[in-house]
Order: C-alpha cells, then sequence, then structure tokens
C-alpha cells in the first residue's frame, strides 16, 4: 500500500467530505420536510353497522370519490370512524364517518421559494452552506491541505457553523408559521405580520386555490414536520468538519474535538435548561404560565414588575431572614471553627485522634433524620420558631466542614513564622490573628462562602421550626405562591432568581479551592 | 515542635471547646432525644411516657408502606449515586481537557451543585406539567411533538423523574471532586504510558483510575450520605404520594412525624437511618483517617 503523505491524505479527505456534504444536502431537500392532510371529503352513514350492507355501499361510494379525486391528481387516505351509542330504548346505534383526507407533502425546494419567514431562514441557511464549501475548496487550493491558518479556512468555518445553527431554527419557523400563528389568528387574537403569511399559506399549502375558504381548511389542517429538515444537520457537521480539516488538523483530530466541543456545548445548554425556564418564566404573565395556548419559548411581553410585586409580596422580610440566618450561622461556625481547627493543626494533645474521629463523624449526620430530636430540643432552649435557632443549627452541622476545611488550610501553611514570633514574645492567640489568618485568607473565605450557601439553601430544618410567616427564611417563603389550588409560577420563580443569583455568583468564585479541599481536607506531604 | 504553641496542658482543650460544645448541644443532644423517643411510649400530642422496648420498631416495620418505602431508598440511592458518579467522572475527564471556553464549562457546572434543591426541584415541577410545562413547550414549539405529553402518566414514571433530577443535582459534586483529583496526576505517568504504547482505554485503566481513586471514594461515600439524606426533591414534587408509593425513607420519616403525628415509629425510623448511616460514615472515617495515618 502507498503511504501518502499528510496533506495529501486531508486533501483528499477534504474534497470527499465536501462533494458528500453537497450531495446530501441536494438529497434531503428533495424529501419531504413537512407532510399535512386535509380534509376533503366528508361521508356521514348513519345507522350503519360495520360489516352490513349500508355500511359496504357506504364505502363504495368513498372509495369511488376517491378515484375520482385521484383522477384530478388528488391523493388521499379514507378515515373511518366508528361512534356506538345506546339509547334511550336500550337499543344499540352506530353511526359511521368516512372522510377522504388529502395527503401532501412539501419538500425543502417548495419550502425554499414559499415566500415564508422559514424559507428566508432555509435560504441563509444553505447560502451559507455554499459559502463554507466554496471557502474551503479555495482555503484547501490555496495552502494544499497543509497546517496553516488562513482567512478563508477560518471564513468557511465561521459560515459552517453558523448555518449549522440555524438548522434548528428553520423546524421552529416552519412551526411557529403554521401552528402557533394560525392557532391565534383563528382564535381572533392579533398577529403580527398575518396579511403577508395568509395569502404565503395558501400558495404553500393549497396552491393557491383555497380564496374564501382559507380560514376553515387551515382549521382543519393537520401537520407534521419530518425528520429529513433536521437531517440536514448531518452535512452541515461534514461541512463543519471539512473546514476544520482544511487548514488547521487531521481528520481524526478535529472530529474527537468536534465532538469535544458539541457534547460540552449540549451539557453546558441542558444544565442551565432549568434556570434557564426559571428566568423566562419569571417574567411571564399569570395567564402565560398556565396556558399553553399562549406559550411562546420567550414571554411576549417581559414583566419586569414580577419582581418587584414578589419583593412586596413579602418575600423581601424572607431574604432578610435568610440573610441574618446564614450570616449568623457563619459568624457562629467560624468563631467556633478557628480556634478549634488551628488547635488541630498546630498542637497535639490527647485525644486529638478521637477529636478527629468525631468531627469527621459528625460531617455525615444530617438534620432531617435527627429532626424529632431537633425540634424538641429547640423547644426546651425556647428556640423554636426563632431566627437564632436556625443560626445555631446550621451552624452545628456545617461546623465539621469548616474545621475540615479550615484545618487543611492551617495545615498547609508552614508554621515557622508563628513559632518564631511567640518565642519573641507574642502570645499564641496574637500569632495567630497577627500572621496566620492573613496568609490563610483563601482558604477561610472559601469555607465562609460555603457555610454561608448551606446555610441559605437549607430547607428541611426551617420547615419544621418555623412557624410564624414573618421568620421564614427564602427557601421555606417562596412556597407561598404554590397553595394547593393555585400557584402562582412567575412569583414563585421570581422569588427563586432573587435566591439563586447571589448564591451561584459565590459559589462560582470558591468552586476551584472547595473541590481541592473536600477531597484532600488540603492534606499534603 | 508542636510544643511552642502550648503552653500549658489544658491550652488544646481551651481552643476546641467552643466546637465540641456547639456540636454537642445541637449534633449529639437531638442524637440522644431521637433515641430515647425510640424506645418510649410517645401519645399523640407529644407527651413522652414509659419505656416500651421495640414496640415503635415494629409498628414501623409492620405498616404496609415500610417495604415500598425501603424498596425506593434503595432504588434511590444506587440509582442517583451510581449513574450521577459515572457520568460526573465523564464530565470530569471532559474539563480536564484544554479547550476554548473550559472556564465558562466549568462555571455553568457550578450551577446545580450552588442553587437551592427547593428551587430546583420547583422548576423541574413546572417543566414536566402536562397541560403548560416548558419541556411540552418546546418541544412543541420546536415541532417534535404534535400534542402534549403526559410526562407524569404514573408513580412509577414520577419517581424516575425525581430520580433523573437527583442525577442532575449530584453531577457536580462528583465532577469537581474527580476534577480535584485528575488535576493533581503528574503529566510524566501519561507521558511514559504514551512511550509504552498505551491508547486510550488503557491509560484510563492503569493509570487515571487508580490515581484518582481516592477522590472517587470519598466522593461515593459522601454521595451516600447526601443523597440518603436527600428531602426537598421528593418533597417538592409528589409528597411521597400516592399512598407513600414514591417516598423514600427520609421523606416518609418526616410525613410521619409531622403529618401523622406518629413520632414513636418516626423516631424509630430514625434509628434504623442513623444506624444505616453511622456504617456508611464509618466506613468513610476509616478511609480517610488510613490517609492521615500515612502523611502525619
Amino acid at each position: 500500500m502507498i503511504q501518502l503523505p499528510e496533506s495529501r491524505t486531508s486533501r483528499i479527505q477534504v474534497t470527499v467530505l465536501v462533494a458528500l456534504a453537497m450531495v446530501l444536502t441536494a438529497v434531503l431537500c428533495s424529501l419531504p420536510f413537512l407532510q399535512f392532510s386535509s380534509q376533503i371529503y366528508v361521508k356521514r352513514s348513519p345507522n350503519t353497522f360495520v360489516g352490513d350492507e349500508k355500511y359496504e355501499a357506504a364505502r363504495e361510494e368513498v372509495a369511488a370519490k376517491l378515484e375520482e379525486y385521484r383522477a384530478q391528481g388528488i391523493d388521499g387516505a379514507i378515515d373511518e370512524q366508528v361512534i356506538e351509542r345506546v339509547n334511550s330504548k336500550n337499543e344499540k346505534t352506530s353511526l359511521v364517518i368516512f372522510t377522504i383526507n388529502a395527503a401532501n407533502n412539501r419538500n425543502g425546494w417548495a419550502v425554499l421559494t414559499a415566500g415564508l419567514p422559514a424559507s428566508g431562514v432555509l435560504i441563509t441557511a444553505l447560502a451559507l452552506g455554499i459559502l463554507a464549501w466554496v471557502f474551503t475548496l479555495v482555503s484547501l487550493l490555496k495552502t494544499g491541505g497543509g497546517n496553516t491558518k488562513n482567512a478563508f479556512g477560518i471564513a468557511s468555518f465561521v459560515c459552517a457553523l453558523a448555518s449549522f445553527f440555524l438548522i434548528p431554527v428553520v423546524t421552529l419557523q416552519l412551526n411557529l408559521n403554521l401552528s402557533r400563528s394560525v392557532d391565534l389568528y383563528l382564535a381572533g387574537e392579533e398577529v403580527k405580520g398575518i396579511e403577508s403569511l395568509l395569502p404565503a399559506l395558501d400558495r404553500f399549502l393549497f396552491g393557491g386555490e383555497a380564496g374564501e375558504q382559507l380560514d376553515t381548511m387551515l382549521g382543519a389542517l393537520k401537520y407534521s414536520i419530518l425528520p429529513a429538515v433536521m437531517l440536514l444537520l448531518i452535512p452541515a457537521f461534514m461541512t463543519i468538519c471539512a473546514s476544520v480539516t482544511a487548514c488547521r488538523k487531521p481528520l481524526k483530530k478535529t472530529l474527537l474535538r468536534v465532538l469535544l466541543y458539541v457534547s460540552v456545548i449540549g451539557f453546558s445548554l441542558f444544565i442551565l435548561y432549568p434556570f434557564f425556564v426559571m428566568f423566562i418564566t419569571a417574567f411571564r404573565s399569570n395567564a402565560e404560565t398556565t396556558d399553553m395556548h399562549f406559550l411562546h419559548i420567550l414571554p411576549t411581553e417581559w414583566r419586569f414588575s414580577n419582581l418587584g410585586d414578589t419583593l412586596d409580596r413579602g418575600v423581601l422580610r424572607y431574604l432578610i431572614n435568610s440573610l441574618l440566618i446564614a450570616g449568623g450561622a457563619t459568624g457562629i461556625a467560624m468563631l467556633c471553627g478557628i480556634p478549634a481547627a488551628y488547635a488541630m493543626a498546630r498542637m497535639n494533645f490527647r485525644g486529638r485522634k478521637i477529636y478527629l474521629g468525631f468531627v469527621i463523624m459528625s460531617q455525615m449526620f444530617s438534620p432531617v433524620v435527627l429532626l424529632v430530636g431537633i425540634s424538641r430540643l429547640m423547644n426546651t432552649l425556647h428556640m423554636n420558631d426563632t431566627l437564632m435557632g436556625l443560626m445555631f443549627i446550621n451552624a452545628a452541622f456545617n461546623q465539621a466542614f469548616a474545621i475540615w476545611l479550615l484545618r487543611g488550610t492551617f495545615v498547609s501553611i508552614s508554621s515557622e513564622m508563628e513559632q518564631a514570633a511567640c518565642i519573641d514574645g507574642c502570645s499564641v492567640l496574637g500569632a495567630m490573628i497577627r500572621i496566620l489568618l492573613p496568609m490563610a485568607a483563601p482558604g477561610i473565605v472559601t469555607t465562609l462562602i460555603f457555610v454561608f450557601i448551606n446555610a441559605w439553601n437549607e430547607y428541611t430544618v426551617s420547615t419544621v421550626l418555623i412557624s410564624t410567616t414573618t421568620n421564614r427564611p427564602i427557601t421555606v417563603g417562596i412556597t407561598q405562591f404554590s397553595s394547593f389550588n393555585m400557584i402562582e409560577w412567575q412569583y414563585l420563580f421570581a422569588a427563586a432568581l432573587l435566591a439563586t443569583i447571589p448564591v451561584v455568583i459565590l459559589f462560582m468564585l470558591i468552586e476551584k479551592h472547595l473541590a481541592a479541599g473536600l477531597t484532600a481536607g488540603g492534606v499534603k506531604g | 515542635m508542636r510544643s511552642v504553641f502550648v503552653r500549658h496542658r489544658w491550652e488544646p482543650y481551651l481552643w476546641i471547646l467552643p466546637s465540641v460544645l456547639l456540636m454537642l448541644i445541637f449534633v449529639v443532644f437531638p442524637i440522644g432525644i431521637v433515641f430515647r423517643l425510640a424506645f418510649s411510649n410517645i401519645s399523640r400530642a407529644g407527651v413522652v411516657g414509659d419505656f416500651v422496648g421495640l414496640k415503635n420498631f415494629q409498628d414501623a416495620v409492620s405498616s404496609p408502606a415500610f417495604p415500598q418505602v425501603m424498596l425506593n431508598t434503595l432504588i434511590w440511592v444506587v440509582s442517583v449515586v451510581g449513574l450521577s458518579t459515572l457520568i460526573g467522572f465523564i464530565c470530569a475527564m471532559v474539563l480536564n481537557q484544554p479547550f476554548v471556553g473550559r472556564k465558562v464549562a466549568r462555571s455553568i457546572m457550578v450551577f446545580p451543585w450552588a442553587a437551592s434543591l427547593v428551587i430546583q426541584a420547583s422548576v423541574w415541577n413546572y417543566i414536566i406539567k402536562m397541560e403548560y410545562g416548558n419541556l411540552n413547550n418546546i418541544l412543541l414549539n420546536l415541532g417534535f411533538l404534535q400534542d402534549p405529553v403526559n410526562w407524569r402518566v404514573s408513580y412509577q414514571v414520577e419517581f424516575i423523574w425525581e430520580c433523573a433530577i437527583g442525577i442532575i443535582v449530584t453531577i457536580p459534586f462528583v465532577t469537581f471532586t474527580v476534577l480535584s483529583g485528575l488535576q493533581s496526576i503528574d503529566a510524566a505517568y501519561y507521558e511514559a504510558a504514551t512511550v509504552d504504547g498505551a491508547g486510550f482505554w488503557n491509560k484510563l485503566r492503569h493509570v487515571t483510575l487508580p490515581l484518582v481513586k481516592p477522590s472517587l471514594t470519598v466522593s461515593t461515600v459522601l454521595n451516600i450520605i447526601y443523597v440518603f439524606n436527600s428531602f426537598p426533591i421528593i418533597y417538592t414534587i409528589t409528597k411521597g404520594a400516592p399512598a407513600n408509593k414514591t417516598d423514600t425513607m427520609v421523606t416518609y420519616l418526616y410525613m410521619l412525624a409531622f403529618y401523622d403525628q406518629r413520632k414513636g415509629p418516626a423516631t424509630a425510623l430514625s434509628v434504623i437511618g442513623f444506624v444505616i448511616l453511622c456504617i456508611a460514615s464509618g466506613i468513610y472515617m476509616l478511609v480517610t483517617m488510613r490517609k492521615e495515618d500515612g502523611i502525619l
């Protein structure tokens, strides 16, 4: 076998990829994109039972009608529906309804020339694809498939990428024009641009023959978008690979790279999806959150006033409560945790091992299992239904983590400076405050934020301990918008948004230190 | 060397005293109360009576819902921990590769870890509603569906949703713990393996897995404990309905204690859960302490 030089291999690969993408695009565009059926004939046959004479006669009549249509060049299928009832005299009656549904397909070329908004998007996508092919081939000619970046290569990549992402937009547009706009129009709502859309739909779907009857025909329209549209993603993907291979990397590496990006983007979108839903729903009107009929992907009207409304309805108080609880818990946890972590890191004493074991064990105790005990304890301490009680509980249950994280930070800092200070007559406490704490600031901040977030997000204990509405933290407070018979989703999510944004930002700041601290306990050799 | 910081023998104990007090009062005390209640007769009004031995345990175990609840707990813990560990591991491998936008991807990964579980559960609860849920909305808008799909036809399906949501919110924790393990691996190991002609799978088996095993163990054990204790997802989405069919142990004992006011069986369940947790923590402690011994 002849070993080809790398540049030549990639030249062949690129040419093959581009050619395949072209052929595939052409084939896919000739396949049906859209299938729809409309009723063109209805025959009702009362007092008819399946299999009897009347039924056969009606059936033949309908079949003859279908032949008539076929002669005119309209293809269709017969649908029959049997409705059986028992009447007041306890006799069985039956009604058979025959309908002829004209099945129609529209392929990609038809969509291109239809003059719908979707056509515009499809034209752009195709044009970008063609540009990408041209640029790829030009860059191939210029560099001979070498390992060099060039303007044409980059341009082809950008074009291919853009056309890739336009393809889902085509489906979206087809669907929006066909179902949402028409539904709204038929329901008597105002729809933007309907004046130009209706004649375009008439031409596209009914060959311009619907005329006066357009409303009725649109009302009975049933359609589905076929997978051929989405399959266009494959040639677009091949174009992306070709454009990268042409000027940068061997095909295998390119494929792995593209796969990496596609999976990372896909997974990120998946992770962000619920947060996206929370965000958009927070700004919808109440009618929009509970009625599919009006649902566009984005709110039709952004109601930023929802945020203010939730604040007025008690959420401001809950946020302040949460802030107090989380702040207090963090303060207590740090005040108790820093000395303990310091002793663990710097001092040797009898029972140290036992204490360490106790700390690690208590890390495992979740307040949920101990709820009954906690609520009784709080009764005895008269801290039931107070913010103070929640502060202590949150501090206690985060204490182990705090000590664990802090100890790790302290251990990783050499004790020499403090020792020198101690010998110079500084007290141990003074040495810790003046020397160790400033050096350990990143670790302390990480611990601080972690405890704060845990306390902020705490839900279960608060539901049990807090009974006064004005003492609720935000996690419990948002549930007031989801009462049993009515859920005000927009307020629920507006409050959720306010509760989520700060913690997510805080968490991003410490994510890097936290992960290392949790596993290693910061223990370094 | 350590003695520099210790002037009196009692001094270290003074330093740890506040944290010991805090945990003693608010962690150890409730444990004691729960144990006492579990073996006592408790009236509906909450008055604690005499020692009744294992009666509460009998009540708890013999209730018709108990087998289903235990089965659910098992499915919940095994599926959530298993799948989130697998997916989280893959995510960590991907995030360990250099690529444009890695920082952004890492920040996005933080979201489910940082946001409160009640809030996330509420959002998913909205997403999978049939009549107006966002999943149906988006799929209808994109043309993948003609008619709305009922995403929660039965309690089994709802429980699967709950497990799936549990998995999604647990993935980041695994990803970041494994990632911190991966980043501490010396690149020299991989270079040596490449020289020896090892492919991707061989490197994964013989270099990566043994070296991230400690992080993986810690994250798995911690996860078992967190997931076992996880309450808001199930409580928000189904509240254990219908008839405790989707309850796990934690939500079940909450319902028993605070809705049905049957504190006796509830505390007995607490003790059972507590024992299960102690076994898990014991394993965790052994693993961590062994690591500790090797270094100190």
